[in-house]
């Protein structure tokens, strides 16, 4: 994560007249969030977390209109952007699929049920189905190590899960939030 | 008898358990997890969401309330007497740390100097392979953790605390969300916070807020300084220390980190005092004057065990003992190879180490970094420890944060040779070159920030150490080629 060099200055940014930071977005952001807190800045990680709530990622333009709104230079917040893995700064599917491949599910069966999420999915980890619906990551530990293995789907997680029971599990998946 | 334990006999009898062995030897049943069903004394099936309504009538914000009648130094002294340990991974006295906030002058009348901002920083970011005891806590009874937060900015002229809880706690977040509006709205936060009172023995009024802020994905935001920068909407970079939080945290202001469950002691060291929280768990008997493992522990146990979970048990208990009794042993019949101490970045217990005990001195005992979290990761006799190593090697090359080369490129390089072994292509040199990089990246050599790298450093070192034979199975002998120049086979 971290340290990945990354071509912001390079880089082209995909113009919409519709702003991603919306007046409601700003308004709660300006009520609720930024009085907690002694500097803009430290109001970033809630304003990117609203963001990909709203987008499902973040958009060049949305970090543009963060550091506007925020007062920083857009230097920093792709600087900070880019660190954190949860933030995507590339769309991804709507569907996202993120199973633990850390130390207690590893050896409880993950690499099963990676497979099985590929064979469902014919994807590999890192891609996105050609419709658009899933995404599919390998991640480290997200606590849950007593329901290894386990995978989160959106905001959903599921514990002790098998590989027969994945293809019914993604058939399944509710609309995200 | 503080609580009145669930019993023995709400526990279903597939429950195999000997009572004896694990009875906490106050004699009152859990404390932690007083309101959290929890094997061996009652059924996690019926875990529920503790509301404030029902965390009151069970007994919550006595200690707060307790508290709050003294004056704040008493109830930092009580901590300091208690000798609670930090449960994020260093065990470093919680009292201790809470008096290095720069002291404040009094006036004549007694009255204390006005603290200005002074922060805490909860510790929710329980990202560290193995764990998720904090997790327990916030998924069902948040207001043990407000109760303590509460405790802890008192005691501590703290008028801010935020709760840095990791991204993929979504569920966790929101729970806490909601126990902080109940909170605001009793009169534990906020303008007319504190119980309502004015009357506290600080005097004067105190107003307490406490806010959720959400990480996104970087278990490096745990160490407690890069945890701060990413409260500052910064990249998770940890600091270089001195200065100290207590003196320079967030925003340059006087900075206390407590993990969740240390946190979480508070509530009942006040209300039963330090003595009674000695008589739990074990002092040290190494030589020296080491500090005591008093008090419970909530211990995470995963892997190869019958039943995986989070078990409240006062430190000192065995390894052993945990796995067999508590965990109903290895599963599927099958025997023990060795556990991750608490966290990987501990490193291994060796198939020999079974018996360990489970407080602070299993460091210096065991040859592993220390206790760590408390959640060993248990592996069968089926087990690749080469595999183990490689596992733990791809996180911690995944999470460094780059700032420190030994780290950033060693961690790479780790996971690289790594892998080399595992697949069979490495020779014999690649071990000793292996542990020579490990050995040397971490802040105890001295090449780092952070002590990331000594995780790194300790689990791949124990692991290869421990279990040398199987990594020298896995690799072809480093061939030297001799040039004769004298002899027989010196001609040509
Ligand atoms: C790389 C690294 C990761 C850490 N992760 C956590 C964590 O996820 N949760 C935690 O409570 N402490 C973590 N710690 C320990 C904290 O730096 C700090 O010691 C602790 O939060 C202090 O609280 P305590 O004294 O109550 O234990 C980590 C330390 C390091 C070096
Ligand atoms: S030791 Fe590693 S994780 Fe810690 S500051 Fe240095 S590079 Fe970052």
């Amino acid at each position: 994560m971290a340290w990945t060099t990354k071509d912001s200055g390079g880089m082209k940014v995909a113009r919409r007249a519709e702003p991603y930071l919306t007046q409601a977005m700003r308004d709660e952001l300006t009520r609720d969030i930024l009085p907690r807190y002694e500097t803009t800045r430290a109001a970033l990680l809630p304003t990117l977390h609203m963001l990909q709530h709203k987008h499902g990622w973040i958009p060049a333009q949305a970090m543009l209109e963060a550091a506007e709104f925020l007062k920083l230079a857009p230097a920093e917040v792709i600087d900070t952007a880019s660190f954190y893995e949860e933030y995507w700064l590339k769309p991804k599917g709507k569907h996202l699929v993120q199973v633990c491949r850390s130390i207690a599910c590893e050896f409880c069966g993950q690499p099963e049920i990676t497979q099985a999420v590929r064979a469902k999915l014919g994807i590999d980890v890192g891609e996105t189905t050609d419709d658009g619906k899933f995404t599919l990551i390998e991640l480290e530990c997200i606590g849950a190590c007593a329901g290894a293995p386990a995978i989160l789907i959106d905001h959903t997680l599921h514990e002790g899960v098998t590989p027969e029971a994945i293809p019914a599990l993604l058939d399944n998946v509710p609309d995200p939030h | 008898m503080p609580f009145h334990p669930q019993g023995l006999t709400s526990l279903k009898p597939s429950g195999r358990v000997n009572p004896n062995l694990h009875a906490l030897a106050h004699g009152g049943g859990p404390i932690l997890t007083k309101r959290i069903p929890s094997w061996p004394y009652a059924d996690p099936k019926d875990r529920l969401i503790v509301s404030y309504d029902e965390y009151v009538k069970t007994g919550g914000y006595v200690g707060l309330r307790k508290a709050l009648a003294m004056k704040p130094d008493a109830v930092t002294e009580e901590v300091k007497k208690s000798v609670l340990r930090g449960r994020g991974g260093a065990g470093f006295p919680t009292g201790l740390k809470w008096t290095f906030l720069p002291k404040l002058a009094t006036n004549d009348q007694g009255q204390e100097a006005d603290p200005g901002q002074r922060y805490l920083a909860v510790n929710a970011d329980e990202s560290e392979p193995g764990t998720f005891k904090d997790r327990l806590l916030m998924d069902y009874d948040p207001h043990l953790l407000l109760e303590g937060i509460a405790i802890a900015c008192y005691a501590c002229r703290i008028k801010t605390a935020f709760i840095f809880i990791r991204g993929e706690y979504h569920h966790q977040a929101h729970v806490l969300e909601q126990a902080i509006a109940e909170a605001y709205q009793h009169g534990v936060f906020g303008p007319k916070g504190l119980l309502n009172g004015e009357n506290t023995a600080r005097g004067g009024s105190f107003s307490v807020d406490c806010h959720v802020h959400r990480g996104a994905g970087a278990y490096i935001c745990g160490e407690e300084t890069a945890l701060l920068e990413g409260l500052e909407g910064k990249r998770g970079w940890p600091r270089i220390k001195p200065p100290f939080p207590a003196v320079k945290g967030l925003f340059g202001k006087p900075t206390i980190i407590n993990n969740v469950e240390t946190l979480a002691h508070l509530p009942s060291i006040i209300e039963f005092g330090a003595d009674w929280f000695c008589k739990q768990g074990v002092a040290s008997t190494l030589p020296g004057n080491n500090p005591p493992s008093f008090g419970t522990k909530l211990m995470g146990v995963s892997g190869h065990v019958a039943r995986p979970g989070v078990y409240e048990c006062e430190l000192g208990i065995p390894l052993r003992v945990l796995v067999e009794e508590l965990c109903g042993g290895i599963r599927n019949g099958k025997r023990f190879k060795g556990a991750i101490a608490g966290g990987v970045s501990m490193g291994i217990l060796g198939p020999d180490q079974y018996d360990a005990d489970m407080d602070f001195d299993i460091g210096r005992k065991h040859n592993v970094l220390g206790l760590g979290t408390a959640g060993p990761t248990i592996f069968d006799e089926d087990t690749d420890m080469v595999a183990v190593a490689r596992n733990i090697a791809r996180f911690f090359k995944h999470e460094s944060c780059g700032q420190c080369t030994p780290c950033r490129e060693g961690s790479g390089w780790l996971y690289q040779l790594l892998g080399r072994i595992e697949e069979g292509h490495a020779k014999t040199r690649d071990l000793d070159l292996a542990l020579e990089i490990a050995t040397s990246m971490g802040s105890m050599p001295g090449t780092t920030i952070c002590g990331l790298a000594d995780g790194n450093n300790w689990a791949v070192r124990t692991i290869m150490n421990k279990y040398w034979s199987e990594f020298e199975k896995r690799v072809q002998p480093t061939h030297v080629a001799v040039k004769m120049t004298v002899g027989a086979s010196a001609k040509g």
